[in-house]
C-alpha cells in the first residue's frame, strides 16, 4: 500500500507534528514495514513558480514566443524563449526552470541562444518535469492558485511531499487506505482522526436515487451490502493537477475525474468504488447475482470473459455490468459522453473475489482489498465521499439519498479480556491502565467489567480483531514489543525425544573419511531418474511429479541421490575439477502406488547415504593413484562401522543393477540378511547421461535398514601373547576370495582370533588356473600361552579345509 | 718347556694383540666373533691356559691371577668398543637431515557442507536449552502445511504463486511449521523441540532458492511468555554469532501465531552502521516468531488456557550466510567442490 505523506496527515489531527522519517519509524516499529520512502519531488531542483508579465512572438520563428516572467513581486522580468502553443496571457503562473536548475534525466539548465535569442532556461511541461503524461504544453497553474511567486516548483505541483510504501500485513484491510494508515498513526502518535471531508449539501429536491436505481441483491453471502447513488450532470473531464499528482503517485494513472475519484476514494477509505454510466444501466436497475452457466461478458480491457456459476455479477436490467469486485464491464463504462453517473459503494464476500479474481487472473486494486475482506461499515462514508467529491470535481448535481441494501448489518461484538491473560502471555507486568489507554489510542471502546478484566469493542474497521489475544497483540504492538522483557523458559524435563541421529552420523563419518558432502535439490529434470535405466515398475523410474514446477529441470522429486551428485562431478568436471569425492545424506522420494501421475498419499521418503568418487585420489607427492572399486568399498565398510559398529558385512556380487557396471558392482548384506546398500562402478551410460565421461565409483547405504546402533561393551583385553601364521595357498583363479575366507572360517577353531588376506597374486610362473592367495592367521586363547603345538594342530586343521573344500593346495 | 713367566707373558701378549685385533672392527657380530676367537671355550686364552697343568702348583694363582686379568680387559676393550660404535651410530644418525620444507603430507579430511556444519551448531545451541531435535516428511498435506497452522484455503497468506503442490492435497512443504503440528499431534506438553529441514517455495533470485532449510523453535509449557520467545532467541543469536548483537522485534502477522513478530538482527557486516547487505537499514531479518495462536492449539487439541508456548522460525542459509559472507544462495546447492572446500 502506497500513503502519501500529506494525504495521511490530512486525515488525523495529531498531538505533535512528527517528521516523515518519525512516522515511518513509528509505523515500522508497529508492525506496518515501511519498505522506502521516497521524496515525490526529487526528480527536478530550482524550477521555480514564475509570473508571466509580458509575451511577444519571437522575431524569427512563428512558432515560438518571448515570454517575460518575474518570481517576485515588482522584481525585475526575464525574457525567456518559449515553443509551447499555450503560453498563457500576463497574470498566469508557470513553472520556470531558469539556469542550473536540474530536471530528471540528468539536464542541468543553463542561457542557450534559441534561434538567436538567448533564452535563459525553459518553461517546463508535466513531461519534462516527469510529473505527467500531458506533453501538449507547458504547466500552467490554475488562475486561482496561490502559490507564491519564486517557490518551488513541486509546492505548486504537491510533490513537495512524501511516499511511503507500507507492507500491511494479509490479514489488515483496513491498512489498504489511508485511513486506516491514519488511525494507526493517531495511536502511536498520539491524537484523533478526521474523517474526510464530504459536502452533500448539493441534495436537490428533484431527483431521488431510489427513484432512479433499484437495488436487488439475490445472493446476500456474496453481496452483504450495496449502496448506489447518482449524481447527475457531470461533466467528465481532466481532475485538477494535485488531486491527479495524489492517484500518479500511488500508483494510478489519472483518467477523467469520475473515474479518478473512485480511485481517490478506493485510496483514501480502502473501500473500492465503481462508476457506471447510468445511460447504460438498462432499466435503471441493478442486481447482484452469481453468473448463470455459459454467461459472457466483456469487461473494461476489452477482454471476453467466460463466466462460471461461483462469479458474482453485478447485472441491470438485461445482462452482466460488472464482475463484482473484479472488474466493470465495457458497456457502462464511464465515457465523455457520460452525464449521470451511477455510483456504486458495496462489499463483497472476501472468497468469492478471491477464487473469481484468480480463476480469471485478473488482479486490480479493488479484488485485492474485497479478497482481504472490506468493512461494509465503510461503505456509507465512501459512497457519501465519493458522490461530494464528484460533485465537486464533475460539476454534478447528487440526487437524494442513496439506495441502500443491507440486509444483515454486521455487528461488532465485544470480547471479553483479562488483563491477566495479557501479562501472563507477555511476560510484562504491564498495569491495566497503560494496556486499556493503548486500546482506546487504537479506538476500541473499553469497559471494565472487573478487577483487571473488561469488554473491549473494536471499530468495525477491526475485522482481523476477534479474540482475546488478538486484542492482546495490539496492545502490545502499540506499546512496543521492546517493552517485552527478554527471559528464558523455565526449564521443564521434556519427555526424551529418541532422535534419529543417523544422518548427521554418517555425514560425520565420510567428512572424517575425506569426502566433500554436497546438498542437492530435492527435485530434478525427469532425465536424471531415466538415467538410472531402472524398468518401469520400479518405483525409482516413476518419479513424483510437480503440479506446477518452475522449470523442467526442477519437475520431478528424486527417486535417488546419485544422479544429482554425478551431475555435480560432471560440473565440477566443467571447470577443470577432473577429480572429487562427494556425498550427500538426504531423502529421496518414492511414491507408495503403482501410478505415474500425481500422487493421492504422501511418499516413503528414506534416508540414502550416497557417496561417489572419480578421478585421482589425493596424493603427495609423486603420482596419484585413480579411485577404484576397493575405495568405495571400503568406505562403505568404514560408513557401517561407524553407524553399527563391527557388524559381519557380506557383500554379493550384483549383475543386474542397471545404474551400476554388471562386473563391478555388488550388494551389501548384512547380518540380518537384508541388503543395507550396493557398491559398485557407475554404469558408462548412466554417467554419461549426466555428462561424466570417465569412471565414477559409487556407494548408497539406505540408513533406516540398519539396526539402531548397539551401546558398545568394552571386551577385555588379551592377557596372553598370540602367535601368528602364515598361510600360502595355490587357489583356482575362480574362486573368490570371500569364498576362500568362508572355508578357512569355517575350519577356524576357538583358538583363531583373526584370519586377514595379504596378498592376491596373479603370475604366469603359477601352475596354470591358479592365484596364490597369502593369509595371516592370529591364535591366542584367553587362559593361557598357546604353545607351539597347539597353533601348529589348530592352523594344519585349517589347512586341511582349504585343501578339501576348495581343492587349495599348500605352497 | 713353558715357564710360569713365559705363560703370564703369552696372556699379556693376548690382551695386546686383542686391542689390535678389534681395533679396526666396526660391527657388533665381529667384534663379539674375535671376542670368543680369544675368550671362548676353545679361545686362544683357553689354549694358552692348557699349559698351566704343567706349572708348579704354587705359580698357578699368579696365573690364573694374570688370566682374569686379561679376561677382563679383553671384556672391558669389547664393552668399550660396543659403546664407541652406538656413539659413532647415534652421531651418524644425529647427523641426517631432511628438507623440512616439503609439503606435509596431507591427511585429506573431508567437508562437512557449510548448512550441516550451521544446524548442527544451532541445534547444539538449542539443546543447551533443552530442545530436542524433530523430523517431519518434505511432502506433505495441504492440512500439516496449511489448514492446521490456521491457514485455510482461501486466506490470502496462501498463493498458489509460492507453493509447490503435487496433487491438491498434497504439497513439497513451504515451512518447517508441520513438524510444529505433528509434534503436537504425537506429543503433550511440556514440548521443546527445534526442527530444521528442506522446505520449499516457487522463488528463484540472488537471495532465494526454490529449496532452502529452515529451522523451526517449539516450546509449550505451562506459563511460557512472550519474553521467554525474546529470551531465548536472543541467547541464540548472541551464541552463534559470538558477539551481542541487538536484536529487534517488529510486530508482523503469520496465521499461526498470536502475538507474532519479524525477528531483526543488528547487522552482522556493518554492525548497525547500514550497508549494502542490510540495504542501508542496519537491520537484517532473521526470521518469523511469535505465540502458538489458541486456533492452532485447537488443531492439535492442546487447551490454550492451560497451555501457552512460543514458535519460531529462521533460514539457516540467511544465517550462514550473514556470518561466512556467502553472497549468492546458489552456491549452497551445486556441489560446487570450490565452495566445498572452504568450509
Ligand atoms: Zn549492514
Amino acid at each position: 500500500m502506497k500513503v502519501v505523506w500529506s494525504w495521511l496527515l490530512e486525515l488525523v489531527d495529531l498531538d505533535r507534528q512528527p517528521t516523515v522519517e518519525e512516522g515511518a519509524r513509528a509505523l515500522t516499529a508497529a508492525g506496518l514495514e515501511i519498505e522506502a520512502l521516497t521524496d515525490l519531488g526529487a526528480g527536478f531542483t530550482g524550477v521555480v513558480v514564475a509570473e508571466v508579465v509580458a509575451k511577444r512572438p519571437h522575431p524569427e520563428a512563428a512558432k515560438l514566443t518571448l515570454v517575460d516572467v518575474i518570481t517576485a513581486r515588482g522584481g525585475a522580468a526575464t525574457q525567456v524563449v518559449c515553443g509551447a502553443p499555450n503560453v498563457p496571457e500576463p497574470g498566469r503562473k508557470v513553472l520556470w526552470a531558469p539556469p542550473g536548475a536540474t530536471l530528471p534525466g540528468g539536464i542541468t539548465l543553463a542561457t542557450k541562444p534559441v534561434k538567436g535569442v538567448p533564452s535563459p532556461g525553459m518553461l517546463c511541461s508535466e513531461t519534462e518535469l516527469a510529473i505527467g503524461d500531458d506533453d501538449d504544453g507547458i504547466i500552467v497553474l490554475a488562475a486561482d492558485d496561490a502559490t507564491p511567486l519564486g517557490a518551488p516548483a513541486q509546492q505548486a505541483l504537491g510533490v513537495d511531499d512524501w511516499l511511503l510504501e507500507v507492507n500491511a500485513p494479509a490479514n489488515r484491510a483496513d491498512l489498504l487506505g489511508h485511513l486506516g494508515v491514519a488511525r494507526e498513526l493517531a495511536a502511536l502518535i498520539g491524537g484523533r482522526l478526521v474523517p474526510p471531508s464530504i459536502a452533500l449539501d448539493e441534495l436537490t429536491g428533484d431527483l431521488d436515487a431510489a427513484a432512479l436505481a433499484a437495488i436487488a441483491i439475490a445472493d446476500p453471502a456474496g453481496c452483504p451490502r450495496y449502496i448506489a447513488r447518482v449524481i447527475d450532470g457531470v461533466t467528465v473531464g481532466k481532475s485538477p493537477r494535485k488531486f491527479a499528482q495524489r492517484l500518479r503517485a500511488v500508483g494510478v494513472r489519472p483518467l477523467s475525474n469520475i473515474v479518478d475519484v473512485t480511485n481517490y476514494v478506493m485510496f483514501e477509505l480502502g473501500q473500492p468504488l465503481h462508476g457506471f454510466d447510468w445511460a447504460h444501466v438498462a432499466g435503471a436497475r441493478i442486481e447482484v447475482r452469481r453468473a448463470t452457466a455459459g454467461e459472457r461478458m466483456t469487461t473494461l480491457d476489452d477482454q471476453e470473459r467466460a463466466l462460471v456459476p461461483e462469479d458474482l455479477l453485478i447485472c441491470d436490467g438485461a445482462r452482466p455490468v460488472a464482475i463484482a469486485g473484479v472488474m466493470g464491464g465495457k458497456d457502462s463504462e464511464v465515457s465523455a459522453a457520460t452525464t449521470r453517473v451511477l455510483l456504486e459503494a458495496a462489499s463483497f464476500d472476501a472468497r468469492s473475489v478471491r477464487r473469481t479474481a484468480r480463476r480469471l487472473g485478473l488482479h486490480s486494486e479493488a479484488s485485492h482489498r474485497f479478497e482481504r475482506q472490506v468493512d461494509p461499515a465503510l461503505a456509507e462514508l465512501a459512497s457519501a465521499r465519493a458522490a461530494s467529491l464528484i460533485a465537486r470535481l464533475g460539476g454534478g448535481r447528487i440526487a437524494r439519498g442513496s439506495v441502500d441494501v443491507y440486509p444483515r448489518p454486521t455487528t461488532v461484538a465485544p470480547i471479553a479480556v483479562r488483563w491477566e491473560r495479557l501479562r501472563a502471555l507477555s511476560g510484562t507486568g504491564m498495569i491495566d491502565a497503560i494496556a486499556i489507554g493503548a486500546c482506546e489510542r487504537l479506538g476500541f471502546a473499553v469497559e471494565s467489567t472487573g478487577p483487571h478484566t473488561a469488554q473491549v469493542t473494536p471499530p468495525s474497521a477491526r475485522a482481523d480483531i476477534l479474540r482475546e489475544v488478538d486484542v492482546i497483540e495490539d496492545v502490545l504492538r502499540i506499546v512496543g514489543y521492546d517493552q517485552v522483557p527478554s527471559t528464558l523458559p523455565r526449564l521443564a524435563s521434556a519427555p526424551r525425544h529418541t532422535v534419529d541421529d543417523r544422518g548427521d552420523r554418517a555425514r560425520r563419518a565420510l567428512a572424517g573419511a575425506g569426502l566433500a558432502e554436497a546438498i542437492t535439490f530435492g527435485f530434478q529434470a525427469p532425465t536424471r531418474a531415466a538415467a538410472l535405466q531402472l524398468p518401469a515398475d520400479d518405483r525409482r523410474a516413476r518419479p513424483i511429479p510437480l503440479r506446477n514446477p518452475m522449470s523442467l529441470d526442477q519437475a520431478v522429486m528424486r527417486t535417488a541421490l546419485l544422479p544429482n551428485l554425478i551431475a555435480a562431478i560432471a560440473r565440477n568436471r566443467s571447470f577443470g575439477r577432473a577429480d572429487g569425492a562427494l556425498f550427500e545424506v538426504g531423502s529421496v522420494f518414492l511414491r507408495k502406488d503403482a501410478g505415474t501421475g500425481e500422487i493421492t498419499e504422501l511418499a516413503d521418503e528414506p534416508i540414502h547415504a550416497t557417496a561417489v568418487l572419480t578421478g585421482l585420489r589425493p596424493a603427495w607427492l609423486g603420482p596419484a593413484r585413480a579411485w577404484d572399486f576397493f575405495d568405495a568399498k571400503g568406505l562403505l565398510e568404514t560408513l557401517v562401522a561407524a553407524l553399527v559398529g563391527n557388524a559381519p558385512l557380506a557383500f554379493e556380487r550384483a549383475t543386474d543393477i542397471p545404474y551400476l557396471h554388471p562386473g563391478a558392482a555388488a550388494r551389501l548384506v548384512g547380518p540380518d540378511g537384508a541388503v543395507w546398500g550396493e557398491v559398485g562402478e557407475v554404469h558408462p551410460a548412466t554417467r554419461e547421461a549426466l555428462g561424466v565421461d570417465g569412471p565414477v565409483f559409487a556407494f548408497t547405504l539406505e540408513l533406516a535398514r540398519l539396526p539402531a546402533a548397539a551401546i558398545a561393551q568394552m571386551r577385555a583385553i588379551p592377557k596372553f601373547p598370540s602367535a601368528s601364521r602364515d598361510l600360502s595357498l595355490l587357489v583356482g583363479v575362480d574362486v573368490p576370495a570371500g569364498e576362500v575366507e568362508r572355508v578357512l572360517r569355517s575350519a577356524a577353531d576357538a583358538l583363531v582370533e583373526a584370519i586377514a588376506l595379504r596378498e592376491d597374486y596373479r603370475d604366469a610362473k603359477l601352475p596354470a588356473g591358479t592365484k596364490s592367495m597369502l593369509f595371516s592367521i592370529t591364535y591366542r586363547a584367553g587362559d593361557r600361552t598357546l604353545t607351539d603345538a597347539e597353533v601348529a594342530a589348530a592352523h594344519e586343521a585349517i589347512v586341511a579345509r582349504a585343501t578339501a573344500d576348495l581343492g587349495a593346495t599348500r605352497r | 718347556m713353558t715357564t710360569t713367566l713365559a705363560l703370564v707373558a703369552e696372556l699379556e701378549q693376548l690382551g695386546s694383540e686383542f686391542d689390535g685385533v678389534i681395533a679396526p672392527l666396526v660391527d657388533e657380530q665381529a667384534i663379539r666373533a674375535a671376542q670368543a676367537q680369544f675368550l671362548g671355550k676353545k679361545g686362544r686364552v683357553s689354549e694358552a691356559m692348557k699349559a698351566l697343568g704343567k706349572l708348579p702348583p704354587a705359580d698357578r694363582p699368579t696365573v690364573g691371577a694374570a688370566a682374569n686379568r686379561v679376561k677382563d680387559a679383553i671384556t672391558a676393550a669389547v664393552d668399550r668398543k660396543l659403546g664407541e660404535l652406538v656413539a659413532a651410530a647415534r652421531a651418524a644418525d644425529l647427523a641426517r637431515t631432511i628438507d623440512v620444507t616439503l609439503p606435509g603430507r596431507p591427511h585429506h579430511s573431508g567437508h562437512l557442507h557449510l548448512l550441516t556444519q550451521v544446524r548442527l551448531e544451532a541445534q547444539a545451541i538449542f539443546a543447551e536449552l533443552g530442545f530436542a531435535v524433530a523430523e517431519g516428511p518434505q511432502i506433505e498435506t495441504d492440512w500439516h502445511t496449511f489448514e492446521a497452522l490456521a491457514i485455510p484455503k482461501d486466506h490470502p497468506a496462501r498463493d498458489m504463486q509460492d507453493t509447490f503442490y503435487l496433487s491438491d492435497e498434497i504439497v513439497l512443504r513451504t515451512h518447517t511449521s508441520p513438524v510444529q503440528i505433528r509434534t503436537m499431534q504425537a506429543q503433550r506438553p511440556p514440548i521443546r523441540i527445534i526442527a530444521p529441514g528442506q522446505v520449499y517455495r516457487r522463488d528463484d533470485d540472488p537471495t532465494h532458492s526454490p529449496m532452502f532449510t529452515q529451522i523451526e523453535g517449539l516450546c509449550v509449557d505451562e506459563n511460557i511468555s512472550f519474553a521467554d520467545l525474546k529470551g531465548t532467541l536472543v541467547h541464540f543469536v548472541s551464541r552463534f554469532f559470538g558477539k551481542s548483537l541487538a536484536i529487534r522485534f517488529r510486530p508482523s502477522y503469520f496465521p499461526f501465531v498470536e502475538p507474532g513478530a519479524e525477528v531483526d538482527m543488528a547487522c552482522s557486516f556493518c554492525e548497525g552502521r547500514g550497508c549494502r547487505v542490510c540495504k542501508q537499514t542496519g537491520w537484517v531479518e532473521i526470521g518469523g516468531s511469535g505465540m502458538v495462536d489458541p486456533d492452532v492449539f485447537a488443531h492439535v487439541d492442546i487447551d490454550s488456557e492451560r497451555y501457552t508456548g512460543f514458535a519460531f522460525g529462521m533460514g539457516l542459509e540467511r544465517m550462514a550466510m550473514l556470518r561466512h559472507g556467502v553472497n549468492d544462495i546458489k552456491y549452497y546447492y551445486e556441489g560446487d567442490l570450490r565452495f566445498l572446500g572452504q568450509f
